[in-house]
Parts: structure tokens; sequence; C-alpha cells
């Protein structure tokens, strides 16, 4: 049986709508207008135990708010959710025992004690046997690099500080689930690398399972196996992350640094009939699809009519993806595979 | 009660962060303490131009009035200015609700964690003011005082409990600082923080018994002065029982029909 099952889960909202200016606002204050948002809509998803899956979306596609269903925050208009046997807002405080939770935008610790003392309330709220909580501590502080500022309060430390400061209180516990919105953001890379080398240690060590919200594809391709995207509160996409690559991520492309300006380039087309090729200046770029031809392929065409210099692969990056999907680019149906639409975007 | 040592935790983490914030929490007292002097001022103006008892109550009485009733609304101050429209702007109230408690009681438990200091606090000041001033009235006896305390006690839960329901509308309105004005503003009136009620005209004093808010200065301040019998007491302390019982649950009423109405910020 899943650990999470969600079956036509719906959340609806009424938003109040007000027409612009003073004249709007004013006809707001006498006779408000609303209209319903459905921010998610008829979901279906299933993830089980020790699964670490990448909840993707544009801004405002309904992330946040199927999260704050999943920890029993929002009530869910209609449908059914199901989390470790669980109806989370139902049994909201049962439910939040089992789970941890990171909101990368704000912070679980208290603002103006020293993080030691949140933790300790950490301790004090989620009722951790006094020698788990000990080890577990211990522990993290060591890994997340704690001990140079538990001492200092929320409010005086820098955001990367504050961000495993508040990784390591929403674990604590030894949730089943973890659940991180955005937990990098605004982050600087040394401190990406330890959030997400930490979190891939729970998965392999502890088998915590992992929903994670991000705009951040290195956190995806770091710490994910499974992508779900949601648009328009509707799942557009859910699978294997290698396989969404392989799918469509297709294409490399190959750049050429030239010693001279190519003469011709007749004969470099004529040999490479299913390649994109393009110039500028010294510069000669090659776009194939890595099924079809090897870069070593190319290359064999290419060299043999310009002196080359130096030359360089790009991949397709998950971003170009995502963002292409995002923008209505590319349509993730795997009935229709779509090639040739994305390196080097 | 094993759960009961969270909420404890939350408790003395709030007191802590109030020793944390003393020079606002002085300034709170400073201001209150103007607010005194200012209602000392004007009744012993009122007292001196009709010598004796005023409405029932001596000068000394009216002193030991005000003086109570500075002590009881300088309880929960800090909770009273907790506006909860903030709270969910920011999405505070959903870092709240990810954790295993119930959002009541932890409310509670950062309100009444202060409570042990600004009482002592107000009784210094207090017993400053009052020796000012030649003196206040005090409890008749033990028994007297004992009540007394109790009485204050279910004040405070009544503040507690009607703070709470207020904050509640945030869920619903975009801004509650009108509506916290406003709550202040008729508590002030109709708990007898002003004007002792005995001096209200017939039908505001019928509008007033009626409110929960004469259990929050009045009640308490009356029982103190020994101005109530035995059985007036005893049906005064059992309506200060059932309105903070009744708003405490209105405020669960409330907060149930709030997760479902509502949208929390953030997306």
């Amino acid at each position: 049986m899943p650990l999470i099952e969600a079956r036509g889960l719906t959340k609806k909202f009424r938003q109040a709508v007000k027409e612009p200016g003073l004249v709007g606002s004013l006809k707001h204050f006498f006779s408000r207008q609303y209209r319903d948002k459905i921010a998610v809509d008829h979901i279906d998803f299933s993830v089980e135990a020790g699964e670490s899956v990448a909840y993707l979306g544009p801004n405002g596609a309904g992330k946040s708010t199927t999260i704050k269903m999943l920890t029993g925050i929002l009530v869910p208009t209609s449908g059914s959710l199901v989390v470790d046997g669980l109806v989370p807002h139902e049994k909201r405080q049962q439910n939040a025992r089992k789970i941890g939770v990171v909101f990368g935008q704000r912070t679980q610790l208290w603002w103006d004690i020293p993080v030691i003392e949140s933790f300790n309330l950490a301790r004090d709220m989620y009722e951790i046997p006094a020698a788990r909580y000990r080890d577990n501590l211990a522990q993290f502080t060591e890994i997340l690099g704690l001990a140079e500022f538990m001492n200092l309060p929320a409010a005086k430390i820098s955001l990367g500080q504050r961000m495993r400061a508040d990784l390591c209180m929403a674990l604590l516990h030894d949730p089943r689930i973890l659940y991180l919105d955005e937990p990098t953001i605004g982050l600087d890379i040394a401190v990406k690398d330890s959030i997400r080398g930490f979190i891939r240690s729970r998965i392999e060590e502890r088998g915590t399972t992992v929903i994670l919200t991000t705009h951040d594809l290195g956190d995806i391709e770091d710490i994910c196996k499974r992508i779900v995207i949601i648009d328009n509160g509707k799942i557009i996409h859910d699978g294997d992350l290698a396989k969404l690559k392989d799918t469509y991520a297709r294409d490399r492309v190959i750049h050429f640094q030239l010693a001279r300006p190519p003469e011709s380039m007749g004969p470099i087309g004529a040999g490479l009939p299913a390649c994109e090729i393009t110039t500028d200046g010294l510069r000669l770029s090659v776009r194939f699809d890595r099924f079809k031809l090897a870069a070593g392929e190319i290359a064999a065409a290419v060299m043999p009519h310009v002196e080359v210099v130096d030359f360089r692969i790009d991949e397709p990056e998950v971003e170009d993806l995502i963002r292409k999907v995002y923008l209505g680019q590319l349509s993730l149906s795997p009935d229709a595979p779509q090639t040739g639409v994305l390196a080097g975007a | 009660m094993s759960g009961l040592r969270k909420y404890s935790a939350i408790a003395r983490t709030s007191l802590e962060i109030t020793f944390l914030y003393r020079t606002s929490f002085a300034l709170n007292m400073i201001g209150s303490i103007f607010y005194v002097f200012a209602m000392f001022y004007l009744w012993q103006t009122i007292f001196l131009g009709s010598p004796g008892a005023l409405g029932g109550f001596t000068w000394p009485e009216m002193k030991a009035y005000l003086l109570v009733a500075f002590l009881l609304n300088a309880l929960m101050t800090w909770f009273a200015e907790w506006n909860m429209s903030v709270d969910l702007r920011e999405g505070r109230v959903a870092t709240d609700l990810a954790r295993p408690m119930d959002f009541q009681a932890s409310r509670f438990a950062s309100a009444v964690g202060p409570v042990p200091f600004e009482f002592c606090s107000a009784v210094a000041v207090g017993a400053v003011v009052a020796l000012m001033f030649g003196g206040i009235a005090l409890p008749a006896d033990g028994a007297h005082a004992a009540v007394f305390l109790v009485s204050a006690a279910m004040a405070t839960l009544i503040k507690f409990g009607l703070v709470y329901c207020v904050s509640m509308t945030a869920f619903w309105t975009t801004g509650t600082d009108g509506i916290t004005v406003g709550r202040a503003a008729v508590q002030n009136l109709f708990s007898g923080a002003l004007i002792p009620l005995i001096f209200f005209p017939d039908w505001l004093r019928a509008v007033a018994a009626v409110l929960p808010f004469q259990g929050m200065v009045s009640t308490p301040a009356l029982i103190y002065l020994g101005k109530m019998d035995t059985p007036t007491t005893a049906l005064m302390l059992g309506v200060q029982a059932l309105w903070a019982v009744g708003l405490i649950l209105l405020g669960r009423l409330a907060w149930r029909g709030a997760q479902r109405a509502v949208t929390i910020n953030g997306g």
C-alpha cells in the first residue's frame, strides 16, 4: 500500500475580486464580488515509502496548496487523501508527529531565542525520547555544522545557517515523510550542497520519504528520482526523471571552435544530413539526436573540412526541459515523443 | 498528563521572550502608569467635589478599584496585542499547524507564560502608586483575597477567550487592526475599567450585565472590595466561568470554520 495516496484531490478558494483604482476599492467596500479559484484540480498520485519526489510547477500552479493539504493545514474541498493511514486534516496532530516540514521562505525556529532552545522546544513538542534526541542532535550538528551558531538567536544568523538549523529541527523526531518547500532558495552553492547531501543521506540511511517543491533544478537532480509536474492545478507529468530526459532531452549540441572561418558549409552539411548546423564567426555548432548519432561521428564529419581548435558538448538541462513544459512548448504525453526541441535553448 | 509538557515548554519560552523584550515591556508599563495617574487625578477631583461616598465608593475604595483595574488590564497584554492577521499574512500560522499541537492550547500557553511576570510588575507598580496617594483599601480578609484571585484568574481566561475569538476574524477579513481597536474600546467601557458600572445609567448597566466584559474588571474588583454578598459573589463567579468556557468553545468552533473557509498565504 502506498504511503501517500491522493484521489481526485481538489482545493477551491474563494477569491475577492476588486476592480482597479479607487472606484474599484469603493465598490469592493460596499459589495464584494468573489470568484472561485481552483488551486488543485482533481489530482491523483501515490507515493511509496522511501521515494523521493520532486513536485514542480510554475508559481501559483498549486504546489504549496497540495503540500498544505498533505500536512493537514488545509482541508481539501473534495477528493480523498490518505497519508500513512491517516486523513491529514482530520488527524492533523497525529499526522504532524510523523512528518517534518521545511518552508524555505519562513523559519520554524523561534526568532528571539538561541537556536538550541528552539531544538529543545521541538524535543518537547514532538515528545522525542531523551536518548534519541541526544543522538540525533549530535549527529545533525556535526553533519550540518551547526555548532558555531547554536547559541545565537535565529534573528542573528545568516540565511544559510538558518536553513541548516531549520532542516535539523524538521528531522529531530525522525519523521517518516519530509516535506521541503523550496529548501535552497537564496542559498549559496556550498550550503546548497551541504543541504542536498544531508537530505540524500536521510533518504538512503533512514528510508525517509521526501516530497520536494523547488525552482532549483539542481535540487531535483541531486535528490529526486521521480518528478511530478503540476500546472493550473492539474498534474501534467508524473514519472521517472531519467526517462523524462531520455524521452524529451535527446538532443545534444557540439560546438567547435575554429582556427579560421570555414570557406564553405556545403561539404559539412552534406556529411550530416540529419543535423542542424549553425555558424557564428569562428564557432560552428551542430545539433544532433544522440540516439541516432555519436559525438565521434559528428567530429569525424567536421574535422576534415575545418581546423578545429577546441570543442565542447552541451547537454540539455532539465531546466530547459521544465521551462518548455511550463511555457507550453512541450507537451508531456508519452504517446507523442518530440525531438529536436530542447538542446541549447 | 504527558501532553502538558509541550505546552508548558511553550509557556516558558513565551515568558523568556517577554524578558528579552524588556524595553518594550517597560515602555508599555510606563504608558499604563501615566494612564493610572490620569485616572487617579480625575477621580480625586471628582471626590474632592463631593466628599464622602460616591455611588457607594469611598475615595480609598475608588483608588483600590482603579489599581485592580490596572492590574487586570496588565495581564495578558502581550497576547491581547497579538495580531493574528499578521501571522496569517506572513504564513506563520502554517508553521504552527505543521506541529503536533492544539492551536488554541498552544496560543493559550504562550499567552499565559508571561502572566506571572506581568502580575508581579503590575503589583509592584500598583504598590508604589498606592503609597504616593496615601494608601488604598485592602480586601477585608484572606478569604476575600483568595476569592478575588480566583475571579482575577477567570477574568484572564475571559480575556484570552475574547481575544482569541476576535483574532479568528482575521481569517475572513484582511486586517484585524480595526477590530482589535474596537474590541479594546468596547471592553474598556463595558468591563468597568474606565468607570465603575454602578455609575452607568440603568439601561447601559443592563447592557453591560449581559456582556462578557464585566467579568474582566468589574466582578473581580467588586469582590476585592467586598461589595457583593456571598450569594451574589457565587452567582457572579458562575457567570464569569460560563463566559470563560463559552468564549473558549466559541473560539474552537470558529477555528474549525476558519480551517475550511480559508486561504493561508503562500500559493
